[in-house]
Parts: C-alpha cells; sequence; structure tokens
C-alpha cells in the first residue's frame, strides 16, 4: 500500500506527494499528457524530439544539466505512445532546484534554432542506432502499421521516417509546447522523506504561477474493428526467421485488461510457462518464443513473437502457436497455474515498492491515466481475474480475423 | 518577487549514511556478507564462485556451465525449478563473467524456504541433462548469430583481442564452432571443479534476520560439497603492435567505436583521482565528450567513457556508434578532448559541477539494500575494504585541478590508446 496526498493547484497542475522515510533522496517526476498519439500523421517523432529540446535550455535558466549536477541530481525522460515523462532525484536537502528547473521548462522554453538543428541530428543517429542499424529494428513500425490502419498507434514513437524530424521547424515545436505542455496537462509527484505541506509550498512558489494553458481534450479516430486477418511477409538482412502475430486488445482502463495479462504469463512468463515448455522445451519447435503487451493506454496489442528452431518453417511454427492460444480457448486455466501468475504478479508489484523513483514514475503515469490510486488496487483486480474470464477474453482475443501476422525472412 | 534566473540555495552533502555489510561464516567456511535494510520483505542473495571465464578450458564453457544449473539437478528437474521459482514469484538470475559466476536469487522473504531448498539441489547437485543443454545451445547458437550482426559486439571483441591477445581469457574470441565441443561432460568437469563451498561467497541484501541467515547455514554450511580448489591458471597479456583497426560490416548505417588502452587497478594510488578524471571526460551527460560530440556536433545518440575494472586487469574505453559519416570527425574530437584535459587546466565551476555530481551518485551508491550491496561488492571483488570510500570521499572533496592536468599529462596521452572501428568503410 503507497500512501499519497493529491493536490490541484489554481492553474490545474496536479500534486502528488508521497512519503518515503528510507531514503536520503528525493524523486520528482513532471508527467506530460502527451505523447505520439498526439501526432499529425505527417510529422510524426515530434514527441520524442521534443522530449530531447526540453533539455536545451528554459526561458531563465540557459542549461537544464548543469545546475541540476551542482546539486547532486540526475535526470531523465522518456516517450511513450501515450505520455512523456521526466524524472530528477535530488539529496533531499536540494529539492528546490528540481522544482526551480521543471517549473520554468514548464513556463517555457528557450527554443533555441542551435539547439533544434542539434538534437535534430541526436536524434536521427537514435533512429539510426536503434531502428535502422539493428537487425530486427524495423519489426515494430511494420507491426504497428499492419495492425493499425487509423489510429495513431500505427507509427513508433521515434517516428514513421526520418525526414519527419529532419523537416522539423521551430514554429512547429512551438505550437506543439503551447498545445501540450501546460499545468492544466500534466502531473507532478514528489516521492522521499518530505512533508505535504513543504512541497505545496514549493509547488505554490514554483509551478502555481504557471499559466494555464486550456489544454484541449485529444479527440482520436478509434480504429474500427478489424475483420480480416492480415498478413505481411519481410526478408530482411538477419540471421534467422521469425514470426510475430499480433491482436487487437482491450484498452488499458476495461476490466478485461486484467485477465489479458494474466494470459500473456500463463503463457509465456518464466520458463514454467505453458509455450516455453511446450514448444521450446519439450517438442524444440522455438528456441525463443514470448507473449507480451505493448503497454498502450488505449486499445493496444497482444503479440507473440517466435524463432524457429533451425529447420522448422514459419508456417509449423504459426500452427503451434495457434495450437496453444486454441488451448486458452478451449479449456479453462487450472486453479494452479492462475495463482501462480498471480504470486509472480504480486511479488512484482512488492518488488516495485522497493524504491522511491519507481514509485513516482508508477503514481505519475497511473494518474496520467486515469487515478494513482489505481497502484494500490492493481493486486484485488488481479486477484479476483477467474479461470471462467481467462477463457473468454481468451475467446475474444485469439479470432484470426482479429490477427496481423509479420513474416519476418531471413535472406539468405 | 521570484527570481527564475537564480538558482535556489544548493547545500553540500555533508552526512553519508555508509550501511556496512557485517560479515559471518557458515560452518564449512563460506562468508556470508549481509546488508540488512529496506522496508519491503525482500531478499536477494547472490552465491558468487571463482568460476569465470579465466577458469575454463574451452571457449563457452563457464557460461554454459553456470546457464545449465537451472537446467536439472538430482532431485529437481528443470521444469520443477521454473514451476518452484515462478510459482512463489522469485527470480533467478544467471550469469558468468570473466572471472566469477553468479547464481543470484530474488525472493520475497515469506518463500525463502522454499526457494533455498531449489538453489541447494542446483548447486550442489546438478546434472547437465541433455535434451537441456541441446535446447540451451540451439538458443544460444541463434543468439550469438543475432549478436554478431551488431557492430558493437564486433568492436568490443576486436577491441578485447588488440589489447590482451587472442589466447588470454580476457580476450572475447567465442565462434560458432565452439558450441559444437560442448557436451555434458564439458560442463560436469567444470562444475566439479569450481562450484562447491570452497571456492563459493554469498552477500545478501535486504530483510536479513537471524532466520535468513539460518536459513543459508542450514541449505549450505555442511561439509557434503567441500572439494579441492584448483589453482588459478595465469595468463600474460599480449597487447597488438598495431594501434588502429577496422572491422569491415557491410551495409551498416552507423560504425561502433572503441578507443581505450590498459589501466591501473582499483588498488593503485592514482585510481580514485583518475576516476574522477574520466568522468570530467566522458562519465556524465555533461561530460566534455557528450557536450561536444552528442550536444555540439550532433554525430552520435550517446558517447562515454569508462573504466571496466577486472580482477587481474583494468581498461579505460570510449565507446560510442555514430554515422559512418563522423567516424573520423569523432576520433579527431575524442583526441582534441584528450589534449584539452592535458593543457588547460579545468575550471573551478566544472569541477565544482562534477564534483556535486558523483557526490550525488554515492549517495546513491549507498541507499537502498540492493546498492548497499552492490557498493560492497565493488570493493570486496578485489580485496578491498570500506576505507576505499573514505578515501574516494576525501579524494572528491580535495582534488584540484592542477592534480587533475597532471593525471591527464601521464595517463591520456592519445598516442597509448588503441583504436577499433567497426562498420562499413563507405
Amino acid at each position: 500500500m503507497i500512501h499519497f496526498e493529491r493536490t490541484k493547484l489554481a492553474n490545474g497542475l496536479t500534486v502528488i506527494v508521497h512519503q518515503d522515510k528510507t531514503t536520503p533522496m528525493v524523486a520528482l517526476d513532471v508527467c506530460y499528457n502527451v505523447g505520439s498519439r498526439d501526432e499529425h500523421p505527417d510529422r510524426t517523432g515530434f514527441a520524442h524530439l521534443f522530449e530531447h529540446l526540453m533539455f536545451g535550455g528554459s526561458k531563465h535558466i540557459p542549461s537544464y544539466d548543469e545546475p541540476l549536477q551542482k546539486a547532486g541530481g540526475d535526470n531523465n525522460a522518456f516517450t511513450s505512445n501515450d505520455l512523456t515523462n521526466y524524472y530528477l532525484t535530488l539529496p533531499k536537502n536540494n529539492i528546490e532546484t528540481g522544482f526551480w528547473l521543471e517549473s520554468d521548462r514548464m513556463l517555457e522554453l528557450a527554443f533555441s534554432e542551435s539547439s533544434l538543428e542539434v538534437q535534430r541530428n541526436v536524434v536521427i543517429e537514435e533512429f539510426k542506432q536503434r531502428y535502422l542499424n539493428q537487425p530486427y529494428g524495423d519489426v515494430w513500425p511494420l507491426l504497428r502499421q499492419l495492425a493499425y490502419k487509423v489510429h495513431p498507434y500505427q507509427w513508433p514513437t521515434i517516428g514513421r521516417e526520418i525526414s519527419h524530424i529532419e523537416q522539423a521547424t521551430m514554429q512547429q515545436v512551438k505550437d506543439f509546447f503551447f498545445a501540450h505542455y501546460a499545468p492544466d496537462n500534466a502531473v507532478l509527484v514528489v516521492t522521499g522523506d518530505v512533508q505535504t505541506d513543504q512541497i505545496l509550498k514549493l509547488a505554490e512558489r514554483w509551478f502555481g504561477p504557471v499559466p494555464n494553458r486550456n489544454v484541449k481534450l485529444r479527440n482520436i479516430q478509434q480504429e474500427p474493428e478489424q475483420t480480416e486477418i492480415r498478413e505481411q511477409t519481410v526478408v530482411r538482412d538477419v540471421p534467422n526467421d521469425t514470426i510475430y502475430m499480433a491482436y487487437h486488445m482491450a484498452e488499458r482502463l476495461a476490466p478485461e485488461y486484467y485477465a489479458t495479462d494474466l494470459i500473456s504469463d500463463v503463457l509465456s512468463n518464466g520458463n514454467s510457462s505453458r509455450m516455453y515448455q511446450t514448444l521450446v522445451q519439450k517438442e524444440k519447435i522455438f528456441t525463443e518464443l514470448d507473449a507480451y503487451l505493448s503497454g498502450d493506454y488505449e486499445p493496444g496489442l497482444f503479440i507473440v513473437s517466435g524463432k524457429p528452431s533451425n529447420g522448422i518453417s514459419l508456417e509449423t511454427a504459426r500452427k503451434a502457436i495457434e495450437a496453444e492460444l486454441d488451448r486458452m480457448k478451449q479449456e479453462r486455466v487450472s486453479e494452479y497455474e492462475l495463482e501462480k501468475v498471480k504470486n509472480k504478479m504480486e511479488a512484482n508489484i512488492e518488488y516495485g515498492e522497493m524504491n522511491y523513483l519507481t514509485k513516482a514514475m508508477n503514481l505519475a503515469t497511473n494518474e496520467i491515466l486515469q487515478d494513482a490510486g489505481l497502484i494500490n488496487s492493481q493486486v484485488d483486480f488481479y486477484r479476483s481475474v477467474t479461470a471462467a474470464q481467462i477463457q473468454e477474453v481468451s475467446q475474444q482475443l485469439f479470432r484470426s480475423e482479429n490477427c496481423s501476422v509479420l513474416n519476418y525472412i531471413a535472406k539468405k | 518577487m521570484l527570481n527564475r534566473s537564480i538558482q535556489p540555495p544548493v547545500y553540500p552533502i555533508e552526512h553519508i549514511d555508509m550501511v556496512q555489510a557485517q560479515k559471518r561464516l557458515l560452518s564449512n567456511g563460506i562468508p556470508v556478507y549481509f546488508v540488512n535494510a529496506g522496508s519491503q520483505d525482500v531478499v536477494k542473495i547472490d552465491f558468487i564462485f571463482e568460476a569465470g571465464t579465466w577458469f575454463q578450458s574451452g571457449n563457452l564453457v563457464a557460461s554454459l556451465c553456470n546457464s545449465m544449473l537451472e537446467e536439472g539437478s538430482r532431485n529437481f528437474s528443470a521444469a520443477d525449478i521454473a514451476e518452484r521459482f515462478d510459482f512463489y514469484g522469485a527470480y533467478i538470475q544467471l550469469m558468468a563473467d570473466q572471472n566469477y559466476g553468479y547464481v543470484n536469487i530474488v525472493s520475497l522473504g515469506k518463500h525463502l524456504p522454499a526457494i533455498l531448498e531449489a538453489t541447494e539441489d542446483m548447486l550442489k547437485n546438478a546434472v547437465f541433462p541433455e535434451h537441456e543443454l541441446g535446447v540451451l545451445i540451439d538458443k544460444n547458437k541463434q543468439k550469438w548469430l543475432l549478436e554478431n550482426e551488431k557492430v558493437r559486439t564486433l568492436c568490443q571483441k576486436k577491441f578485447t583481442q588488440v589489447m590482451f591477445g587472442d589466447e588470454h581469457p580476457y580476450c572475447i574470441n567465442n565462434k560458432l564452432e565452439d558450441f559444437d565441443l560442448i557436451n555434458p561432460n564439458v560442463l560436469m568437469q567444470f562444475y566439479r571443479s569450481f562450484y562447491h563451498s570452497g571456492n563459493c561467497r554469498i552477500i545478501a541484501a535486504g530483510r536479513i534476520d537471524e532466520s535468513v541467515l539460518n536459513l543459508l547455514e542450514v541449505h549450505f554450511g555442511g561439509t557434503d560439497w567441500q572439494r579441492n580448489s584448483l589453482d588459478a591458471p595465469q595468463y600474460d597479456i599480449c597487447s597488438d603492435l598495431q594501434k588502429f583497426h577496422h572491422v569491415e560490416k557491410a551495409n551498416g548505417m552507423q560504425s561502433a567505436i572503441r578507443v581505450g588502452k590498459m589501466w591501473v587497478p582499483k588498488s593503485h594510488p592514482d585510481y580514485i583521482p583518475l576516476s574522477i578524471l574520466i568522468t570530467i571526460l566522458g562519465g556524465y551527460f555533461g561530460s566534455r565528450l557528450m557536450a561536444n560530440i552528442r550536444e555540439e556536433k550532433g554525430y552520435t545518440y550517446g558517447i562515454g567513457s569508462f573504466v571496466l575494472s577486472l580482477k587481474h586487469y583494468s581498461y579505460l574505453v570510449i565507446s560510442t556508434e555514430v554515422g559512418n559519416e563522423y567516424v573520423e570527425p569523432t576520433l579527431k574530437e575524442i583526441g582534441i578532448e584528450m589534449k584539452r584535459l592535458q593543457t588547460e587546466l579545468i575550471s573551478d565551476n566544472e569541477l565544482e559541477t562534477v564534483k556535486s555530481y558523483l557526490l550525488g551518485e554515492f549517495l546513491r551508491d549507498f541507499d537502498g539494500p540492493f546498492a548497499l550491496a552492490g557498493s560492497f561488492k565493488a570493493i570486496n571483488d578485489f580485496g578491498l575494504d570500506y576505507t576505499f570510500y573514505d578515501r574516494y570521499l576525501h579524494s572528491l572533496r580535495n582534488i584540484t585541478s592542477a592534480e587533475l592536468i597532471q593525471l591527464a599529462q601521464q595517463y591520456l596521452n592519445p598516442d597509448d590508446f588503441y583504436t577499433v572501428v567497426a562498420g562499413s568503410k563507405n
């Protein structure tokens, strides 16, 4: 159980405080409700490029990193389809430096041309390092494009193509900032050995003057239901064939989400899982086989990916996966199996509560999703899933007309 | 009126609560180092054996022997072991590096008895079943093929070869054919020689009370897994005479770069001040290399310098991946940055920044049970004690630009460095 207090400032900024007396550090997490789903289809990769620009100086502070380092701080950030999260840690005495830095860049960026030019380049090199110059690096973009025809989840956070990043202009940067970076579109979380009234005072002082920007509710066109199986085959210079199967699944807040998550655990979490025991160990059809969720807030993807053993065709591999998925639809999982994946989930939640920064990030991202308090009801939600629900959700999920298949073939 | 142009006051870090690991011996002499800290009922126990590649008779033996420990023992099949860990939400991490083989477990305290029962059988009675070994080898062959497609892997392999020579265990030179020489007997022999109580130490962190220590005694304190230790073999390093090497990898967009040289060991008096110098060069986000090559030129997503301290040798390496067209300019700038450290005094402002940053890092390294155990291991591996950290703090608080420029002149001569580039020349 994580106790926290939540307050909303007059400008709309939500402030959440959690006291953890075991650490000499504090974490300060500012999470903005903007991700790559908010991008224009012709200007993809913008939310992530923007994350880079947030370190290029703000209105009153030319360098973000140096004063933070002077206070013994460290920081990082990430962008997802759904949100952009900035977090820093500091020795607790120096917490005010964190408020100073984060509030100034929420107020306004420096919008420096040189920073834009350099960060465009850095992001292009990141694009190459992570996607273009990596074996299997284009799998995720291909799979998204296959599964989504309408929804912005069809492109990855790095962007659809390099040219979108190359062409980003300062005016677009400014527009993006004022449309999305605002107290009324953000959450501030502080964890550590702190008092709520002390944090609220600091929040009022530094963030209070940042104007409300009347951020509009997003209006994203939802993906229509898929009605027939989609299949794509590509040939690449990689060592092994690989198969990817993606099924549309429920949104993060849907009641079926928890059963869906446990289905992926039954199938492939740990060496005792079904697919590992049957298809990797016993039948040796795959050397690697995983089932996992894309982790999106809006309706996302349930993905099965596998590397067949030498001499096994992708067709055989796919049939073997389908047989396992069919079993999920035909038979109920045993009570023991269900208990096992629930235990594991509960233990993972407990491990996650060991660290003040992890807690800050979980509180922040859950508040953007809906409510920071969700983190305290996770265990109960998972615990209440029944074998019948697992079967029902499997039946909804694993229909061939709900599936996109990517055959990734190794060039011989 | 709020003045946003001025940083709020920064307070120096005065007090650091360096919780030290305590030591207890099991009846058979295994040292248990433990840190009792943290608010959650979580326990991490590392079993560390002198069983790294240093001791192996052929490539891959140390790592595959280690990986096979969860693939079956006398009383637990591979499936039983997996079932046991998964059911209790516990994790096992198996890993072998140049010097050590690790069996690390993380568990909720309440499930530790069930987890240690399985762990005991793995450590004492592993059986290396043929079928499971076949599966593991197939998996690792595919991984090998994938890794060897990456320029960073090709670069690192060549770099260790250039630095240590082909015959040295610190040279990573495994080949696909090496897998064909592995069989259960080879692994069993390695296991019998190096996984036993006389070759083991334990580091435990989290909620470690008497009952946990008692469990360790019950499962691992007996003489039933005592064997004679073999003498560690000795190896000479044989560095390449040529300083620049290129590994061709056709069709890539980026090249991986390693620039490095042999370094002083952790016990050397210059090690600590040098670690501050290397942080300034490339050890944090505001470092010289990052500021110049990423933040000013935009040649790369990231560049860093770090010291890899191994038991017998240490080396310094600068590592990055850049667009092929930026290889030459990047190498040039790396040289310029080393030269600058040798010729220009570091400003008070920059020195102040890096000192504060490193103090913050230091605080993080002693925050929480797992970090505390990590900081202990970082000295214990080298036979050092906590006075290392006292000296570190002293050096961090007192080092001057004059000392650093002298160190740079002694240790950062561009001519001493090896350069390896892996990528496409065109």
